[in-house]
């Protein structure tokens, strides 16, 4: 099978992610819940992880790297945290279900900061404009999941910096594959996953605390302050009740390091390299509509097509079926869709991954071009 | 052997705390505090030798890792908190 499916989950991944959690699972117990050996190793492995996502993304102390079990768990979080119900919110038109129904949940009043596909300096403007309304935050998610859209995002992290308005960044897309730092953008939060482009198993995820108090969603055993009815005031234990998934740590860690080995600039390059060969292929195909950027900045290893007169989900089984793993649809983000005109069509996505080759690329174009004859 | 338990607000403190002494060349071992010592109850704490605690403390000051409290663990195993 050809995996093309990277922006929801990474399928291959580093053979010391699997070792790393197979091992966890019969070695490790609960950091901090024991005096014993296997929890003593699982408190060693939580503070490496911790360690080594501090460090690749700047983020000042290890303290303030939140375990979560996926982004949307951490952008709960950080929503929770800075958004009161009613309040405004300012966010990109690219944004994932995953920032949009926890604010239509919390009744907030949500603009968005409308501006064309893969327009950089629109989006700017259109994020300096809706800032004049003074929002309680803004969200914005670093890379679009459908289109691969690449956010300024160090613009944007600036602009809301100057009017002191707390940013939330969705690094969904862009964590392992594009600069993410803390340090950087000074942002309140910045939520990731870990399955996807660090490479770790499923169920893992990083919420980077930037120093605004932090609301946690559940309250539970941390292993400290145990005589207290309150949660922990201070982070990680704050939001990391019950016991955590030590196995997708060990994972994630292994995936972290891969990761900083690589660089995160090195897998983007390669990803961006295969996204535009693959962009560059399909929009010569007649029948074939393709999302692309002009500028190679501008896209990441994510790219949105349809086949006229198929319906997308068609072509996503249909290639499916020829053994390539793509995903059909509105993708959870129906804003995004909105936003690019195709809420009402879907597109099929294609989005890859650092173990992704330029044969597995040529075979995609080619079988999608064979779908779009056969479709006329 | 006395020795002197550095009382941290959580494990991972404890694990940083720990770390920077370890850096420094300071032998620090983790462990989970003594309940005579533990007053909310669950918290970790880092062992340093007595002889180390004053090179300790120059290491975590310049770290910016602030005790929480500090025991001192006298030879008939009673503990006594020292002032910071």
């Amino acid at each position: 099978m050809i995996y093309l499916d990277s922006a929801a989950t990474t399928l291959q991944k580093p053979p010391a992610v699997a070792r790393a959690a197979a091992w966890a699972v019969g070695h490790l117990a609960s950091p901090g819940r024991g005096g014993h050996m296997p929890a003593r190793r699982a408190a060693e492995t939580a503070f490496a992880c911790r360690q080594a996502a501090a460090e690749l993304f700047g983020v000042e102390s290890p303290e303030q790297v939140v375990f979560t079990s996926n982004a949307t768990h951490g952008l709960n979080i950080a929503i929770r945290s800075l958004v009161k119900p009613g309040e405004r919110v300012l966010i990109s038109p690219w944004e994932h279900n995953a920032v949009t129904r926890p604010l239509h949940a919390l009744g907030a009043e949500v603009l968005v900061a409308r501006s064309p596909l893969f327009d950089r300096q629109g989006l700017l403007d259109a994020f300096e404009a809706g800032l004049d309304a003074r929002p309680a935050a803004v969200v914005c998610t670093h890379v679009s999941n459908v289109f691969g859209f690449v956010l300024p995002m160090e613009e944007i992290a600036a602009l809301c910096r100057r009017r002191g308005v707390p940013l939330i960044v969705d690094a969904s897309q862009s964590a392992g594959c594009l600069p993410v730092r803390q340090d950087v953008l000074g942002a309140a939060f910045i939520a990731m996953p870990g399955h996807k482009g660090l490479y770790g198993p499923q169920g893992t995820g990083l919420l980077l605390c930037g120093g605004r108090e932090a609301v946690p969603l559940l309250q539970g055993g941390t292993g400290s302050a145990s005589a207290l009815q309150t949660m922990p005031d201070y982070l990680p234990d704050r939001l990391e009740a019950g016991t955590h998934n030590l196995p997708g740590i060990a994972g994630l860690l292994a995936g972290l390091r891969y990761v900083t080995g690589r660089t995160p600039e090195a897998i983007g390059k390669r990803e961006g390299a295969l996204i535009r060969r693959a962009a560059g292929e399909l929009a010569r195909l007649p029948h074939v509509t393709v999302f692309r950027a002009r500028d190679p900045a501008c896209q990441s290893g994510v790219l949105s097509f349809q086949v006229a007169g198929m319906d997308c989900e068609a072509v996503g089984e249909a290639l499916s079926r020829r053994g390539i793993a793509v995903r059909a649809g509105l993708h959870c983000a129906p804003l995004a869709h909105e936003s690019a005109g195709t809420l009402e069509t879907g597109t099929v996505r294609a989005s890859v991954s650092d173990f992704n080759t330029p044969a597995e690329v040529e075979r995609f174009v080619w079988e999608v071009s064979r779908l779009a004859q056969s479709s006329r | 052997m006395v020795y002197y338990l550095i009382v941290c607000r959580s494990l991972t403190y404890a694990q940083r705390t720990a770390a920077a002494l370890e850096r420094a060349g300071i032998t620090a071992r983790i462990l989970r505090s003594p309940k005579l010592i533990d007053r909310e109850g669950c918290s970790h704490s880092v062992k340093v030798a007595e002889r180390n605690l004053t090179a300790a403390l120059v290491v975590l000051n310049r770290a910016g890792l602030t005790p929480k409290r500090i025991f001192l663990q006298a030879e008939d195993g009673g503990y006594r908190e020292v002032g910071l």
